[in-house]
């Protein structure tokens, strides 16, 4: 079953690629007590083994990255606003006017730039790009501004978490889920031994990944995600890549990867076995940590099973419950059949 | 200024942004505003509008100030059920439709129902073409026959945003327009009470500013006031804001001067900010004011009309930013117009 409290928890939780520490703090106290042998690696992936009922045949990794897509000041005008970039593939259209929390002590900023009244007729109609936008926090000169912020300070959406009617709205889904995943099978009881990474640096190029499968050295690998559905009015047919309510999504190939042949039937056989809800992407579209974990060491077979989830790389989300137990359940089930094998 | 009258302030502003009242739902705001001025008037009404009106002072008084400050907030209204959970929506009033993608906001069907505006992912959809009125779409996440149940055509929506304190006491929040202004009027209301010997004093939390000016021109009519000074939020300097039609923040609040304006009594609103030592910006204008005082100034047979704002960043968008002290500032001035002008 899904631990909402605890999803609500990693999703507030401010984790920029490369400044993943908050989330990973919060993780360590949520396994600590229950794993056999945690590392804390240069990169700072947390690498977790436990012991199961058995031995598995099949070495297995599962993964999950802790961070997410947001923003890094850059500069500071004279004015005291802020300039910055993006972190990550952010949704372009979706950062003006948004509320953000700068640096380490979470200050209140806005998204901001040239009132709506005041725009000239070639600039209307249009999205302001973000390399036009400052945040403002306030101050009122730059050396004010520099007693609370520096360059390279780390910004995230200032956002909701609401779980209602079947469906939860948040920052950061993408991919706090998939710790949570992880995080719930460390304090189960597993069938087999299982290694667990918790990645940083997905979401500007797979970069922890690469490491910590280095060090884990799996035969195998299932890559826990959220990943972009469509399945919105404008986007037709194939073109919703995949659909939030309609089950985990299972993929044979997106940007990034071709998955394992056998491991994609097998989750889709499983799915009708045990009647739990599975789909997979109608286009080849995203990418994610399988894509530097599968060429691992000397190659590492591997599958993603992904929550679908709709505004994923920006300040709201939303994905359906009944699609993150699926990919609980799913999840579960296929790395007990992939360490029996 | 004292810091306790600062957190006040900043209180009342908190309940008012964070309350709804999309234009042509002003009622919602009755039950607050009877709250917040309860302390010095248990006068309140509403008129055919939707405007709430509270009057305050001595009743009988020769001089009848009307103070107006627009309460709609500008918003979206649901024009179709869709399918997927889906709902189309309309902008009620000026909305920033650039600051609308990605972005949460609330909808008063039965119950609030959160949504997210829809924006298409970035590999589906040319990214610098902007949203247009007739593509807001906003994602509950529902299924067919719980959206139904809950949200109706004609509902209204307002934008999520959280009540967010930023440096030198300045607040971002949805809603500041006009929601700032009311405040102001409130403030001024409670500096003057119990010194109203020889005025009569109409606060006039007017409707529907924001669509069609129709609130304040027909409250003015029903009221017949002397003279009515209007509080608006005004345009604060900021990239791509001329001066000359701006007020820095934190400096005070911003005077215009217009055509369609008494200039006796915006003179009388500087020389009492200047006997107080406030500073303040002017805005001219070469016509109208694009504010309530625009049709006040000609019900009846003519009300002279001054209009005095409040600086605001970012207008008409869910991250709109107002100084405190500005709001003290504005309120002081009009307190002491009010008064002043009794004893003379």
């Amino acid at each position: 079953m899904t631990d909402h409290k605890l999803l609500k928890k990693l999703c507030a939780a401010s984790g920029i690629s490369g400044d993943e520490g908050e989330v990973r703090e919060l993780i360590l106290s949520e396994i600590r007590d229950h794993a056999d042998k945690i590392i804390v690696d240069n990169p700072g992936n947390i690498i977790v083994f436990k012991k199961g009922k058995k031995r598995a045949k099949t070495k297995l990794m599962l993964s999950a990255h802790m961070d997410e897509v947001g923003f890094i000041v850059t500069d500071i005008l004279p004015d005291g606003l802020l300039k910055f970039a993006c972190v990550g593939g952010i949704n372009d259209s979706a950062v003006f006017a948004k509320q953000v929390l700068v640096g380490k002590d979470k200050l209140p900023g806005v998204v901001c730039c040239k009132p709506v009244h005041m725009l000239k007729a070639d600039e209307k109609g249009k999205n302001p790009s973000p390399d036009t936008l400052t945040i403002d926090i306030g101050a009122e000169s730059r050396q004010e501004a520099l007693k609370y912020v520096r360059p390279g300070d780390s910004v995230v959406f200032d956002s909701i978490y609401e779980n209602k009617n079947g469906r939860i709205i948040s920052k950061a889904i993408d991919d706090r889920f998939g710790c949570l995943v992880l995080i719930e099978m460390i304090r189960s009881q597993l069938p087999y031994d299982m290694t667990f990474v918790f990645c940083v640096q997905e979401e500007v190029g797979l970069r922890g990944s690469a490491a910590a499968a280095f060090t884990a050295a799996p035969d195998s690998a299932i890559v826990i995600e959220a990943t972009t559905a469509a399945d919105m009015p404008g986007s037709e047919n194939e073109k919703k890549v995949c659909c939030v309510g309609k089950g985990a999504v299972v993929s044979f190939m997106d940007r990034a990867s071709i998955y394992d042949k056998e491991y994609f039937r097998l989750a889709m056989d499983i799915s009708k076995e045990l009647g739990i809800p599975a789909q997979t992407k109608t286009k080849i579209a995203g990418g994610n940590d399988a894509g530097s974990i599968h060429k691992s060491r000397g190659g590492v077979r591997t599958i993603a099973v992904s929550v679908p989830c709709r505004y994923l790389h920006a300040n709201a989300g939303l994905i359906s419950t009944d699609d993150a137990k699926a990919v609980g359940d799913l999840v579960r089930e296929l790395a007990k059949r992939i360490c029996e094998q | 200024m004292e810091d306790g009258d600062k957190v006040n302030t900043k209180k009342m502003l908190r309940i008012l942004c964070e309350e709804t009242g999309v234009s042509g739902r002003e009622e919602e705001m009755y039950d607050i505003i009877k709250e917040l001025t309860e302390g010095f008037s248990k006068d309140i009404k509403q008129l055919p509008t939707g405007t709430i009106v509270v009057t305050a002072g001595n009743k009988d008084a020769d001089r009848h100030i009307m103070l107006d400050a627009h309460i709609d907030r500008i918003g979206l209204i649901v024009t179709y059920i869709g399918e997927n959970g889906f709902v189309n929506a309309e902008p009620v009033g000026g909305m920033d439709l650039r600051a609308l993608p990605g972005t949460v906001v609330t909808i008063q069907g039965k119950e609030n129902v959160t949504g997210v505006i829809a924006t298409l992912p970035p590999h589906l959809v040319d990214k610098e073409k902007g949203m247009t009125r007739d593509d807001i779409r906003i994602d509950t996440g529902l299924s067919d026959s719980k959206l139904r149940k809950l949200v109706s055509q004609g509902d209204t929506a307002v934008v999520k945003s959280f009540f967010r304190e930023l440096l030198n006491d300045k607040v971002a929040v949805s809603a500041l327009d006009n929601r700032a202004g009311c405040a102001v009027i409130i403030k001024a209301a409670e500096l003057v009470s119990g010194k109203l010997y020889n005025v009569k004093l109409s606060l006039v939390f007017s409707s529907q500013e924001e669509t069609n000016e129709s609130g304040a021109s027909t409250a003015a009519f029903l009221l017949e006031p002397d003279e009515a000074i209007v509080v608006d939020t005004g345009f604060a300097k900021q990239e791509g804001v001329p001066s000359g039609q701006s007020g820095e923040m934190g400096k005070g609040p911003i005077i215009s001067i217009a055509p369609v304006l008494s200039r006796r009594l915006t003179d009388r609103l500087m020389n009492t900010a200047d006997r107080l030592g406030i500073t303040y910006a002017l805005e001219v204008d070469g016509g109208m004011t694009g504010t309530n005082a625009d049709g006040i100034s000609v019900t009846r047979g003519g009300i002279p009309c001054a209009v005095i704002s409040v600086p605001d960043k970012n207008m008409h968008t869910q991250t709109e930013t107002v100084s405190i002290k500005d709001i003290e500032n504005t309120a002081r001035v009009i307190a002491e117009y009010i008064i002043g002008g009794a004893e003379k």
